[in-house]
């Protein structure tokens, strides 16, 4: 388990060096976004051949955030943010790894199989924020960079943020297409059957004793 | 005299306090998991949470972005001196918090047909009312319950299930949220009644204190086995791996009529909620 500090966006060396379970620290800049809306906008840009107001280009994160202009014009209070589940979003995250080369993505809980050939193709890795780490990780939030598709909900922005040191971030999903999900929900099904006899030993003494 | 004022005021205090810290009892099982825990990520993992925790409360920000909805549990005392709209005055409550809230609250309610986006939505605020006995007080929990554990809740009715079966179930469940619902989490289970009723007692189960033992020993001994069982798959704090997936699983059970249905839920690892008593004089006790 190494604890890596990266620049975004990141050399590809580094990236295929990183592996599952690994500790990472981003410092630079990295788009943000938090909902289905922006999502389902960048598969139509996509799919239209539309240019993105944002240049997506290295890190894209699932973090929902609040961030508002400041009332007097000048820049951007910082209020918080937060990684939102990733899996909500597998339908669309091939398309978006392909299309914009993503070298790394991130939010919480991992991301489908389908997603994960799409990372092995681009040289992508996905790092797990912890949930519920917002007073953390708000933190390492330094500057508003661009604020696109103003027409969501804050959380659900297009944003481009400058972070310094955001993490500790878990490793999840390698760009070589070894996902610690995988691993361990296959584990985690091939110990039932163990599990189970277990839960039934230890019933048959609960009951054995009443 | 219990009055809408009182309980609007209350209502709101509760929600944002909840969204602020991570209760006690939480923060204890936290410590205890990373006593306990085997994988070394993991115990870096719930020492970023208990970190998270603490920050979170030193400097009165929010533990998560996601608020939730609100979510009260109102249980009336039969000798309680109350007069009043007690939904109006939660709808207000809720209403002041949003207005006036720092940091502000995103928007996260929306309609289910339109997908429209707001802070109110239709039989909103969320309010499940209880009788409890003859006591002269009101209690009002408010748990702001978000996306994350939220999606997660199952319910399957069975005829007659043995033991056996409402254990698989309930571990189905578990596999079936794997690593997504921010482990380690609190696992609701309730087991009969009809079909609100079990949900209904899942939900409630996940308030109860962790550490707290079941009056009934049949589903205490149940408990610890499915804790155990549960921790065993390895999903681990946040779904990367370890041996905390759970920091308790609270079951509880109501009458049956051969037809059983099983209800899970799951309540994240910052597992929000807060209570407090209204008593008949207006005075307000926090009991978390």
């Amino acid at each position: 388990m190494a604890t890596v500090h990266l620049s975004c966006p990141p050399p590809r060396a580094e990236i295929e060096k990183l592996a599952v379970g690994d500790l990472v620290y981003l410092t630079g800049e990295v788009i943000v976004t938090g909902g289905q809306p922006a999502h389902k906008r960048l598969i139509a840009h996509i799919e239209g051949g539309l240019p993105v107001p944002i240049d997506m280009s290295g890190v894209f994160i699932h973090l929902p955030h609040m961030i508002e202009e400041r009332p007097d014009g000048d820049g951007y209070e910082i209020h918080y943010v937060n990684p939102t589940t990733s899996r909500r979003f597998d339908e669309y995250m091939p398309a978006i790894i392909r299309a914009f080369d993503l070298k790394i993505v991130g939010g919480k809980g991992g991301l489908g199989r389908d997603v994960v050939a799409a990372m092995r193709g681009t040289g992508c890795a996905y790092l797990s924020l912890l949930g519920g780490g917002s007073a953390i990780l708000s933190q390492a939030i330094k500057k508003v960079l661009q604020v696109e598709w103003r027409d969501f909900p804050p959380h659900f922005r297009l944003t481009k943020l400058y972070v310094e040191e955001l993490g500790p971030l878990t490793v999840g999903i390698d760009a070589h297409g070894n996902s610690i999900y995988e691993q361990i929900e296959t584990t985690a099904r091939a110990r039932l059957p163990e599990i189970m006899a277990r839960l039934a030993k230890r019933r048959e003494a609960a009951e054995g004793t009443r | 005299m219990i009055d809408e004022a009182l309980i609007q005021e209350v209502s709101e205090d509760l929600y944002s306090a909840a969204l602020r810290r991570v209760p006690p009892d939480t923060v204890r099982a936290l410590e205890r998991a990373r006593g306990r825990e085997e994988q070394e990520s993991a115990r870096a993992t719930l020492d970023l949470m208990l970190r998270s925790a603490a920050a979170a409360e030193a400097n009165d920000k929010f533990v998560c972005s996601d608020s939730g909805v609100p979510t009260y549990l109102v249980e009336i005392g039969g000798s309680a001196q109350w007069q009043g709209d007690i939904k109006a005055a939660i709808t207000r409550g809720f209403a002041h918090l949003v207005d006036t809230i720092s940091p502000p609250l995103l928007k996260h309610v929306n309609n289910p047909l339109t997908n429209e986006r707001g802070f109110a939505g239709k039989d909103m605020p969320s309010i499940s009312v209880d009788l409890i006995g003859n006591a002269d007080y009101i209690d009002i929990t408010c748990i702001p319950k978000a996306l994350g554990s939220g999606r997660w809740a199952s319910i399957k009715t069975f005829i007659s299930p043995s033991l056996e079966e409402i254990e698989s179930c309930v571990m189905d469940a578990i596999l079936e949220a794997g690593s997504q619902h921010c482990p380690p989490v609190v696992v609701g289970v309730g087991i009969g009644g009809n079909f609100d009723l079990t949900a209904k007692l899942a939900n409630r189960a996940t308030y109860r204190e962790i550490g707290s033992i079941n009056p009934e020993p049949m589903l205490a001994a149940m408990e610890e086995r499915l804790a155990e069982a549960a921790n065993a798959t390895g999903f681990g704090p946040m779904g990367v791996g370890g041996s905390t997936t759970v920091l308790a699983v609270h079951i509880d059970y109501a009458f049956g009529h051969g037809y059983t249905p099983v209800a899970v839920c799951f309540n994240c690892w910052i597992n929000r909620r807060a209570k407090a008593r209204l008593h008949s004089d207006g005075r307000i006790e926090r009991i978390f």
